[in-house]
């Protein structure tokens, strides 16, 4: 048989039933939390820069004549540089987040790191995520907070994954995030054709089970929640419109999403969102501008769509990277898996500027950057001065904040 | 140097949760003489392999308890099984490619030949994922194919990351299917000392000038006993006994080198001697606390999650009195009153390979669905690809939205775009609520509630395409909450 003579359904003729009380609810309800004042209000958007960004290709020492001799090919020219100050300045793919940080509200915190680092891309992406460099651990930090947070099950959105699948860091042992790859793309295929739709919300409605089992009020529970979120996801972001300009790409169409689910009435408070692969072992430069330059465009459009709606002092996003590279260039123009790297922090709330040191290139770790921030200094500033919640319970240990929030 | 605490930690899995209701420990792993019926039959079924087609589990009910266990347990010898036509082999693919000088010779040309070797690589991976999915759909041994699952998650190693090819990961699969019932310490040598294990976890780098100590971590903690049950003296210890193996990743295999082993004398949980890795798992396997860490995973991966203290030493009792073979042991455990007790049943969420395999056995479906690789991606196990050293949690971990709609997606899709007319499901009745009852039966074991075969009932009562109602109900009864369970 063909597939087309058997569809479970197609999206036209759908009305898409949506809980309205729902996002009512939510409205009313984020207004009266107590807390951080105004924390209630805030989100957090983390991205992923996946591969291993080139640190030392992205913020440049062009005052260090060591860098020039270290990588005689891959250097990018001081001339070419969007120097901030005599010793670094931003790869020159990087226009629209310089002009971010002229307007004073781009951040940058130099060197970022962790004890005995891993060069596995997975365990170091694990680590950065779980925020737990000595142990194995399947939660992730920003999962953990939203336990923390004591966010209510009735909260659908309170975090939201926008991608394929769900990342680590998003993962606690309390609250759902929804992994949503894009708008449409999320729900129940299954559940396109009305009366199979219908059926299955019959079907979760009720529990008289001729069996027992420790997993069943969670299985149901979970399949209710995947059931309204996707019901609610084209409610919550139906009529928005914005005049700014994202890049056709994947990151400005994941970006312009996360702008949507920020507006006020979602109760989200963390998002994520990836972009890569930064994995540049060969012919790096090219790759490392388009990736950089797409970066920044689409933070650039983030931020005017986040004004144009009033929401840009509300959003705080944030870089990561699971590794710098390696300081000297390898054999094919590219750079192999490293240690330290600088992460960016963007939002009208910041105080814009150049934190941490930059790590010393003649100090080298076997030729790998030494870290002088811990990467959980920046995760615990972001928990208290942003999200308004105690880091140690998160981050299991107390590091220094660094002044950039509150 | 300091001595850490010496005192066995519990093992806790976050997301794992016990059954309700209390255990009655005299009489848990004795014979189970009631009454054993289809549903135990299908019960047995999941747990000793990846669920029954409808006439697998009316033929294994047939059979009766004792009959049906002793038939599962009869293996087919591994020994002879073939790898899936294609695997890539680097050492035949540089010979043709000019051997080993070819990659001395310029940059551009030796990026390009490992190019190629990673593609290849990468087909043979997929290759490999399809390969096993249909051996666990229709394999000569369900229980051998859910053994070796068993050792995979539990003796993690990923394929194509560090330099582990897909010819290490066919015969590690293959080691694990050697020992399906085999003894456990015997199984924790090999897979010491087996290519793709020597390569992850870095015991091919241990050698006595640089030793590392990944490999001697990861055999204590995660392996064998559990944190809290050695000392980090114990580990660098273990991990100087283990020095001396090589891996020649091209060919694939792996070698003792004498040369680079630490020969000297080791003190390794209050013994002393000149011990090599052997010897490591000797000592390790004499600790009381080894044979409560395998029955606690044994327990956790078979019975329910979290089991309880008296359950965990009857187990490791029984482990220790047959010197840790797996035969007699899980042999008791599936004939046992607390394997076809209530709160065994339905008490274990299945992993997604558990429920996509099933789901193809349940609605007859005889060749593994090729888009199986990205929905199993979607739904969170990606085989040979864990997501650290420490496997998949399991349990909770598998419950969260994005997967659920992963799941139900797939079903959605499983029951689309394919014949159904050699399906069982060919021959249900026409009337709605014969239908609906027909569908519970064969695909939940009656594990419905009246209302919810009521509103498939009703779906199918009001759809008018035959072919049509048959799919959205097979797509509604697989995606009730009964069949996430084990």
């Amino acid at each position: 048989m063909k597939r087309s003579k058997f569809m479970l359904g197609t999206l036209g003729g759908l009305a898409l039933v949506a809980n309205p009380e729902h996002v009512f609810a939510r409205a009313l309800s984020s207004t009266l939390r107590p807390g951080l004042p105004g924390a209630e209000n805030r989100v957090f958007v983390l991205i992923n820069l996946q591969g291993g960004n080139d640190g030392l290709n992205c913020v440049v020492p062009h005052g260090d004549p060591l860098y020039y001799r270290l990588r005689p090919h891959l250097a990018i020219p001081a001339k070419q540089v969007l120097a901030l100050d005599a010793r670094i300045g931003f790869n020159p793919a990087m226009r629209s987040m310089k002009a971010l940080y002229d307007r004073g509200m781009l951040a940058v915190v130099q060197g970022v790191g962790y004890p005995h680092p891993n060069h596995s891309h997975f365990r170091s992406t694990e680590i950065w995520q779980s925020a737990a460099p000595e142990r194995y651990e399947h939660t992730g930090w920003l999962g953990r907070y939203l336990d923390e947070a004591q966010i209510p099950q009735s909260e659908l959105f309170a975090g939201v994954s926008i991608a394929q699948v769900l990342p680590e860091v998003m993962i606690g042992n309390r609250v759902d995030v929804p992994a949503i790859p894009h708008a449409r793309g999320y729900g129940f295929v299954g559940n396109r054709n009305v009366p199979v739709r219908r059926a299955f919300n019959g079907i979760l409605g009720d529990r008289a089970l001729p069996f027992t089992s420790p997993y069943l009020a969670h299985v149901t529970e979970i399949t209710e929640n995947a059931q309204s979120g996707a019901q609610e996801l084209p409610t919550l972001i139906a009529g928005y419109r914005t005049k700014a300009s994202y890049p056709a790409t994947a990151l400005g169409r994941s970006l312009a999403l996360a702008a949507q689910i920020a507006a006020k009435s979602s109760g989200t408070r963390v998002l994520y969102v990836a972009h890569g692969s930064y994995d540049t072992h060969v012919n790096q430069q090219p790759t490392q501008d388009r990736l950089l330059g797409e970066l920044s465009d689409a933070l650039a459009a983030f931020y005017d769509d986040l004004a144009e709606h009033g929401n840009d002092a509300r959003v705080l996003a944030m870089t990561f990277s699971e590794f710098g590279r390696r300081i000297a260039q390898n054999g094919s123009a590219g750079t192999d898996h490293g240690e330290a790297s600088p992460l960016f922090l963007v939002g009208k709330a910041i105080k814009g500027g150049i934190y941490g040191a930059y790590p010393v290139l003649a100090d080298h770790d076997a030729g790998n950057l030494r870290y002088t921030t811990d990467f959980r200094s920046v995760y615990a500033t972001v928990l208290e001065r942003w999200l308004g919640r105690p880091a140690t319970p998160v981050l299991a240990g107390d590091f220094p904040m660094l002044p950039m929030l509150g | 140097m300091e001595e850490a605490r010496r005192i066995p930690r519990h093992v806790d899995i976050p997301g794992l949760v016990r059954p309700a209701g209390a255990l009655d420990e005299r009489s848990a792993l004795l014979p189970f003489r009631g009454r054993w019926t289809p549903r135990d039959a299908a019960h047995l079924l999941r747990r000793a392999g990846f669920g029954g087609t409808p006439s697998e589990i009316a033929g294994v009910a047939a059979m009766g308890m004792e009959r049906a266990v002793d038939t599962l347990m009869q293996l087919p010898a591994a020994e002879k099984l073939a790898p899936p036509g294609g695997l890539f082999d680097a050492v035949a693919f540089l010979e043709e490619h000019g051997g080993l000088r070819a990659l001395r010779n310029n940059e551009a040309e030796r990026l390009k030949l490992f190019k190629q070797i990673r593609k290849g690589e990468f087909r043979s991976l997929l290759a490999l994922q399809q390969w096993w999915l249909q051996r666990m759909l229709d394999g000569a041994s369900p229980l051998q194919e859910k053994m070796t699952f068993y050792f995979h998650g539990h003796f993690t190693t990923a394929s194509l990351q560090k330099n582990v090819t897909a010819k290490m990961t066919f015969d590690q699969n293959q080691l694990f299917r050697r020992f399906a019932l085999g003894n456990l310490r015997d199984l924790t040598k090999a897979v010491s000392s087996d290519p793709a294990m020597l390569l992850y976890l870095d015991n091919a780098r241990n050698n006595k000038t640089h030793p590392n100590e990944n490999y001697a971590r990861e055999l204590m903690e995660l392996f064998t006993l559990g944190l809290g049950a050695y000392s980090e003296e114990d580990v660098r210890q273990a991990a100087r006994a283990w020095t001396g193996y090589e891996v020649f990743p091209l060919r694939g295999v792996a070698r003792y080198n004498p040369r680079k082993h630490d020969d000297g004398i080791k003190r390794f949980l209050g013994r002393t001697g000149n011990f090599d890795g052997n010897d490591i798992v000797d000592i390790i396997f004499e600790q009381p606390q080894c044979a409560r860490f395998w029955a606690t995973s044994l327990l956790n991966a078979f019975l329910y999650n979290d089991p309880e203290e008296g359950l965990v030493s009857a187990t490791a009792s029984l482990l220790r009195a047959n010197d840790f073979e797996l035969r007699p042991v899980l042999g008791t455990l599936f004939r046992s009153n607390a394997f076809y007790s209530t709160r065994a049943y339905r008490a274990l969420v299945k992993s997604p390979v558990e429920f996509l395999v099933g789901a193809h056995k349940a609605v007859g479906i005889a060749r593994i669905d090729p888009r199986s690789r990205p929905a199993l991606r979607a739904m969170g196990q990606v085989l040979f690809s864990p997501p650290n050293v420490a496997g998949w949690p399991g349990g909770e971990n598998w419950l969260t939205s994005d997967m659920t709609i992963a799941r139900d997606n797939f079903l959605a899709g499983l029951v689309t775009g394919r014949a159904i007319e050699d399906s069982w499901l060919a021959k249900a009745p026409t009337d709605a609520h014969r239908a609906a009852d027909l569908l519970s039966t064969e695909l939940l074991q009656g594990d419905a509630s009246p209302a919810a075969r009521a509103d498939v009932a009703r779906y199918l009562h009001d759809n008018h395409n035959r072919d049509q109602r048959l799919r959205g109900g097979t797509y509604l009864t697989l995606a009730m909450p009964a069949f996430t369970l084990a």
